[in-house]
């Protein structure tokens, strides 16, 4: 590990790069902060920009982009009430009233320091951890691979409560579109019409951007844009945070650090679920639980905490496995890999020193986004002042411009109108969308596995004689039929009483 | 009687299963117990279709929640007009390139979404211009990408 420190060091002192991370950064922090766009979507609409760089700048560039995004949902969480991303919406529970109560200056700062926290310490853990995980990962077959990406995609739908059907829906369009184009092993080609732009596959920025990102523009400006919410900056006066108020969070602090990084860490889930049960676990373990909803801090820090600790944990199985943690390491595993990074266990023999700098560049992030945050904290919150009718448009030309520069072809430009139509009939029969992106990148990496497990063992039996595979694809199996199982669970304590 | 939002998804869902599935017929490579070849994962997709789609109308053939209105007569009229705006920029950057499609387009959709705000006729025209030009220069002289250049200037 120690070894690639002077690659790390001379490619975060360039000053090229240095401005790439400070440009992505404060990008990802917009995108973050304002409600509806997210890290996720700025690294989709700005992938295409890193194409001609060298793999050092473009890792820098993604993950500037991702950490800034994280870090940045509190803001409209803490003013408005209203979260940035669904990682933040635990930070609304007691930020926004601890904001009505002219506490917002002291909010923000538990944000901004929590956010550091979380973000330095787990890239720290997954730096070290995701080595010893490649290891054990060398010992597995095709048949845990399947078996793996199998888990990633059904824990989404576990999770997608009362929308099973909804859910596996929406995962069956993702596996649909990642079958188009010649299927690996066999080069069959599938779905493709005698079109030449379709014998390579969909690719993954026109499907995600359109279904992803534009849509939910059209979809939006359909409903109404409505009034820019008031954001009053005139209460941020100051941190208003001691180091004592720090110390007593202490325990807080490591458990709600402990939860984001195992929910990151578990493949399919992320930020998004991990604020929610570390907010729920600080309730539950207060002495004051009635304060909690009210402006509790200790509700900020177990949120804030938690979402960016899932930063570190959803790395670690991608690079050690090349397995998403969530939506956006899914993303990036696909932007790596155009950079011939091809994220799994031999990644750490093959570009070691990139993978470390993956690491390094979310701790030095962290530092930037807590510096960044402290100096413009009066400034940050305007972010949710500009009008939907100057930024929306410059969003839906840099989709389409991104389309573009993706293939160098209009005709995908064309290929992601339909998209944003797909994505829009998904939205009017209320399909998710997290389990289409998962199923859409897992989808040749699942077939792949599939096909060379049969290929070595002609029979599907060995997924299950094999330890580690046959753990993974019962839990995968309980996900999907979770749904069922909880309601008679439910129903069966019901007659019990 | 009214159809219901749910009922509409999971019939497109069935739907679209049995074409998908006949379409995996179409493939020279049969599914076998020893090896399920290029048909299985486009079946298992078709699957998750007809099985959903039947599980969406069935909850919401049953369901007695009243459902949201997804969006109101306007609404959809906005979400047409809005994706012929798309369509027409894809079509102006083939012809004419990007440099002269993109600040018209940026000002036609900056004055429907502004429709009931604050804005001015001059501030669209500036802000159109000035981002056409911005992402310009960001993508082809920072990063060295290309940008449609047009049928005609080609």
């Amino acid at each position: 590990m120690l070894e690639n420190l002077p690659y790390i060091a001379s490619q975060i002192i360039q000053p090229f790069n240095l401005v790439l991370m400070f440009a992505a950064t404060v990008i990802g922090l917009i995108f973050g902060a304002i409600p509806g766009l997210s890290g996720t979507l700025a690294v989709m609409l700005f992938m295409p920009l890193t194409y001609t760089m060298q793999a050092g700048p473009a890792v820098i560039f993604l993950i500037a982009l991702w950490v800034g995004g994280c870090s940045g949902a509190f803001i409209g969480s803490v003013l408005l009430g209203i979260p940035g991303s669904a990682s933040a919406v635990a930070t609304c529970y007691d930020g926004y009233p601890m904001a009505q109560n002219g506490k917002a200056g002291k909010a923000l700062a538990i944000g901004m320091i929590a956010s550091f926290v979380g973000t330095f310490f787990s890239a720290l853990f997954a730096a070290i951890l995701s080595q010893k995980i490649a290891d054990v990962a060398f010992a597995m077959g095709p048949w845990e691979y399947f078996a793996l990406c199998f888990v990633a995609i059904t824990m989404v739908l576990a999770i997608s409560k009362g929308n099973m059907f909804k859910g596996l829906a929406s995962a069956s369009i993702g596996l649909l579109f990642a079958s188009v184009g010649f299927s690996p092993i066999d080069a069959e080609p599938r779905f493709v019409f005698d079109n030449m732009y379709l014998m390579s596959g969909l690719g993954m920025t026109i499907v995600l951007i359109g279904i992803f990102g534009v849509a939910r523009i059209v979809e939006e400006y359909g409903k109404g844009f409505g009034a820019l919410p008031d954001v009053d900056t005139k209460s941020i006066k100051g941190l208003g945070i001691t180091l004592k108020e720090i110390k007593a969070q202490t325990v807080n602090i490591i458990r709600s650090f402990a939860i984001g990084l195992g929910i990151g860490f578990l493949p399919g889930m992320g930020a998004g679920l991990s604020n929610l049960v570390a907010y729920s676990s600080a309730k539950n373990g207060s002495k004051t639980p009635e304060m909690f909803g009210k402006g509790c801090p200790d509700g900020i820090w177990a949120s804030e905490v938690s979402n960016n600790a899932a930063i570190g944990g959803s790395m670690i199985p991608m690079a050690a496995l090349g397995i998403p943690g969530d939506s956006t390491t899914a993303l990036l595993i696909g932007a790596l890999t155009i950079h011939g990074l091809e994220m799994g266990p031999m990644v750490f023999k093959n570009s070691g020193h990139v993978v470390y700098l993956m690491f390094a560049t979310v701790m030095v992030c962290g530092i930037l986004v807590l510096i960044l945050q402290a100096l413009g904290m009066r400034v940050f919150p305007l972010i949710l002042k500009v009008p939907y009718h100057y930024m929306y448009p410059a969003l839906i030309v840099i989709s389409f411009v991104s389309a573009y520069v993706d293939s160098s072809s209009l005709y995908k430009c064309g290929m992601m109108l339909v998209f944003v139509v797909v994505g829009l009939m998904m939205s009017y029969g209320g399909l998710p969308t997290a389990p289409l992106i998962l199923a859409f990148i897992l989808g040749p990496t699942l077939e792949s596995n599939m096909l060379k497990a049969f290929q070595y063992s002609g029979t599907a039996a060995t997924f299950f004689t094999r330890p580690i595979s046959c753990v993974l694809m019962i839990v995968g199996i309980a996900c999907v039929f979770s749904p069922v199982l909880r309601m008679l669970l439910g129903k069966m304590k019901k007659q019990g009483e | 009687m009214k159809i219901k939002r749910d009922q509409l998804t999971g019939a497109v869902l069935v739907i679209l299963g049995i074409i998908v599935f006949l379409m995996t017929t179409t493939f020279s490579l049969p599914i076998t117990a020893s090896y399920p070849g290029p048909r299985m994962l486009p079946s298992i997709a078709a699957f998750g279709f007809v099985a959903c789609g039947l599980g969406i109308f069935v909850e919401g053939t049953f369901s007695k929640k009243e459902e949201k209105v997804y969006l109101v007569k306007a609404g959809w009229i906005r979400v047409a007009i809005t994706l012929l705006v798309i369509a027409a920029y894809i079509a102006g950057m083939t012809v004419v390139g990007y440099l002269i499609t993109t600040p018209i387009i940026l000002y036609v959709m900056t004055t429907m979404f502004a429709k009931g705000s604050k804005s001015t006729v001059k501030g669209r025209i500036l802000f159109s211009v000035l981002v056409a030009v911005i992402i310009y220069v960001i993508y082809v002289y920072a990063f060295g990408l290309t940008l449609p250049a047009g049928m005609l200037f080609d």
